[in-house]
């Protein structure tokens, strides 16, 4: 008999962790609320007909943001055998307003009070017994970290629900969480509907019948004169409370929660005390200290894994390990078996060439999602969301678009995923049009190649196009926001943070190595397939003979068929323009073409990849190069992504429109201007559009916003 | 009643009173801000503040932490 387990509970409570243990899989864990954005499914270790579901955080089944709908729909209509609720165990008291919800809806419950560590860590009692007698469900004390408990709790939910399959399950008395006239109205309005909701289901639907929630009223379509009497019922409930509908309900489930929880939780440190975690908070969220520490966390980031420590390991890597090492083995090896003259060029220019100078930045990629991991399981990205809120609330975007962002450094398509924890659909929109702007780990490589080899000097050229990203995203956040489609204020912040903790080394490096493993991954796979059709391309002709000159080749037929377009930023040459069209591919491959076409220039390939490269641009060019390669629409898995999560074609393509320009006019002006302004060119007609594009830009980012009405801020009286 | 905002960090304060709109305040009171409920703030980033509340630490952007009246 097949089994779902649905785990669920708060936010950033540990549900994937649990998930990856129960099920041997390696999902993606972050330590801020809202990473699991969709419904996961794994097998449960041992058990083959156990489906183990990871299920987005929530913090009550009245959904408040988009990930919060999709777990309430699944658990109450989609039905799982049983649920498995996961509890923080420092803060019980707040996720057992969830628990008792979940238990109103009549699937069986199991309980797992998670962070046990902890709690034995803070020395504070729980009454467990006693606790589960009072909420019905059976209560599991496990510690997903450390794997205690884990495969027990599974597995007692797995009892629970094969019990109840089979209609063996004792039936279990709801808890009394309501009192008075709120009770006497639940009971009366499940009356009233009884028959017309799944019977376990009564009493949750009696609730959010009494809540007028809008999804349940609209689905059971109850008779026009049944709804009114059952109106007036709870509106005698609110006047006799003095309070409205909601409120009442959740006061009382509160102060049922506070009820047991005095009786079966004693805290050892004293109510309200502020932890070490709360006195770090006090400095880096400090109202002047917040924003320098974050800029500077982040240039000593990016200075070390790329300009120096990375930067160092990525040129030996290149320069010696595949540049001489490899190359003279593969070489040999070659003439060893007497290898025709097309194979030995396939294997060293085509193979080595491009698929290794991309995986010789993998210390560089290394380094960043090293240090990534460790601020973000710190505690200290959580934080960043809300430093940066004050910031980006001045331009209309909310702090809750900083984590997709964040998230961005890794890779555009979970960046553009992540925005579904943002409430309003506008900032939504906006926040996947623009996450893709900061530099990910592909673009990275392209960073790192470009600033070795032209900018070898400039300690700050890394970090800059970090923060030039940032700078992108919140200009065009505001010139957006002035247009009608984007005008209104962004939704208030709201976030929890997770108390600050010592990484765990080997969860870091795990962390570090799932991610990396990705890039390797997309190296061996879709960079190598390019490398070779780049190289096939470039070694022969329409009639498919070697060419002698490889002005002669396919490839060069190709390009040059493109090149004006990209003439105007100084890479009108066949080259340039098919390394910038394979991009699309994958970012990396701006770097493995030149890579692979870098061989051409020089037949006897002497000189290293890096030195091959420098050779195929001027400076300024390189730079246009660069900014053209990070700013233009990401790569095509990450516009597929754009694609679906926006969910709207005219969206789409107004998406990718808007990078395709903003790509090309930034390296248009950066070209231009930067030609005239450094290399002596003169001032023509082309630095003339740069004067009138940037105008444009400023003209969208300082006229006065589109009108637009302000939301109401009824007050009601709580 | 004044709002939370003229609180300082340390202070522990008993809410009185929650505005809003009935969606905000429902979310407000599933992350524990509910009336009768004692907060210590712990931060204030110009108005952006960390509270804490039923041992849980959440942040609240200005114009929530405006809401909360003590």
């Amino acid at each position: 008999m097949e089994i779902k387990i649905a785990l669920a509970g708060n936010p950033n409570c540990g549900k994937t962790t649990l998930f990856n243990e129960l099920t041997g899989s390696t999902q993606y864990v972050g330590n801020w609320p809202g990473v699991t954005v969709e419904k996961k499914d794994g097998r449960l270790k041992g058990h083959k007909d156990v489906i183990i579901q990871d299920l987005p955080g929530i913090y009550s089944l009245s959904p408040y943001t988009l990930e919060e709908k999709v777990s309430r729909r699944y658990l109450v209509q989609d039905r799982p055998d049983v649920i498995l609720n996961i509890i923080d165990g420092t803060n019980i008291e707040r996720n057992l307003y969830l628990t008792t919800q979940l238990i109103e809806v009549g699937i069986p419950v199991v309980v797992a009070i998670n962070m046990m560590d902890l709690v034995r860590k803070n020395k504070d009692q729980i009454d467990f017994e006693k606790l589960s007698k009072e909420l019905g469900a059976p209560i599991y004390q496990i510690s997903a970290l450390k794997g205690e408990g884990c495969i027990e709790a599974a597995e007692a939910a797995m009892e629970v629900a094969l019990a109840h399959k089979r209609g063996h399950a004792e039936v279990e008395e709801h808890p009394h969480v309501f009192m008075g006239s709120v009770e006497h109205s639940l009971a009366h309005i499940e009356e009233s509907i009884a028959g017309m909701v799944p019977d376990e289901s009564l009493r949750w639907y009696a609730i959010k019948v009494f809540e007028r929630d809008k999804e349940i009223l609209d689905e059971l379509k109850l008779p026009a004169d049944l709804a009114k009497h059952l109106d007036e019922h709870v509106q005698d409930c609110e006047r006799e409370m003095d309070d409205d509908a909601e409120s009442i309900i959740t006061n009382q489930r509160y102060e049922y929660i506070t009820r047991i929880v005095d009786l079966s939780v004693v805290k050892n440190a004293p109510k309200h005390s502020l932890t070490l975690s709360d006195r770090i908070d006090q400095v880096v969220t400090n109202r002047i200290l917040a924003l320098p520490i974050f800029v500077a966390i982040m240039t000593l980031m990016y200075y070390i894994s790329v300009t120096t420590i990375g930067g160092w390991a990525t040129d030996w890597v290149n320069d010696v390990f595949f540049g001489e090492i490899v190359t003279d083995a593969a070489t040999g090896f070659m003439e060893s078996i007497a290898a025709p003259d097309w194979l030995s060029g396939l294997v060293v220019d085509g193979i080595i060439g491009g698929v290794g100078t991309v995986l010789g930045f993998v210390p560089q990629i290394l380094l960043i999602f090293f240090f990534m991991s460790l601020l973000e399981d710190s505690g200290y990205m959580a934080r960043v969301a809300f430093i940066m809120d004050r910031i980006f609330r001045r331009f209309g975007l909310s702090g809750k678009s900083f984590i997709p962002i964040l998230i961005g450094t890794g890779c555009g398509v979970p960046a553009v995923m992540a925005a579904r924890t943002i409430e309003s659909p506008r900032d939504r929109r906006m926040t996947i049009m623009l996450s893709t702007f900061i530099p990910c780990s592909a673009k990275t490589v392209i960073i790192g190649m470009i600033t070795a080899i032209f900018f070898p000097d400039s300690v700050f050229m890394a970090p800059a196009m970090y923060f030039l990203g940032i700078a992108v995203i919140v200009l065009s956040g505001i010139a957006f926001k002035k247009t009608s489609f984007f005008a209104g204020e962004p939704a208030p912040f709201v976030m929890e943070l997770p108390a600050y903790h010592i990484p765990a080394l080997k969860g870091v490096l795990i962390h570090m190595w799932e991610r990396a493993r990705g890039f390797i991954i997309k190296a061996g796979t879709i960079i190598f397939t390019v490398c070779v059709i780049i190289w096939f391309l470039q070694t022969f002709n329409f009639s498919l003979e070697v060419v002698e000159d490889v002005e002669n080749s396919m490839l060069a037929y190709f390009g040059n068929m493109f090149a004006w377009i990209f003439a105007p930023i100084g890479l009108g040459d066949w080259k340039n323009t098919v390394a910038v069209i394979s991009a699309f591919m994958a970012k990396e491959q701006a770097i493995g073409t030149l890579a692979v076409l870098q061989g051409v220039a020089d037949p006897d390939n002497d000189v290293a990849v890096m030195a091959g490269i420098s050779a195929m641009f001027t400076p300024i060019a390189a730079f246009s190069y660069m900014i053209l390669n990070l700013f233009d629409p990401p790569c095509l898995v990450a516009m597929a992504t754009i694609y679906r999560e926006m969910d709207s074609k005219k969206w789409a393509y107004l998406a990718i429109g808007y990078q395709i320009f903003l790509g090309y006019a930034m390296a248009f002006v950066c070209y231009n201007l930067g030609s005239w302004a450094f290399y002596g060119a003169a001032f023509g007609i082309t630095q003339i559009i740069s004067c009138v594009l940037i105008a444009l830009a400023l003209y969208f980012i300082c006229r006065p916003a589109a009108p637009y009405e302000k939301e109401t801020l009824a007050s009601h009286q709580a | 009643m004044v709002p939370l905002l003229s609180a300082r960090a340390g202070e522990t304060v008993l809410i009185r009173k929650i505005t809003g709109k009935d969606e905000v305040r429902q979310h407000l009171a599933e992350l524990g801000f509910t009336v009768n409920t004692m907060v210590t703030v712990v931060s204030d980033l110009g108005g952006n503040m960390i509270l804490e509340v039923k041992d849980s630490r959440v942040a609240l952007g200005r114009e929530m932490a405006m809401r909360i009246m003590y």
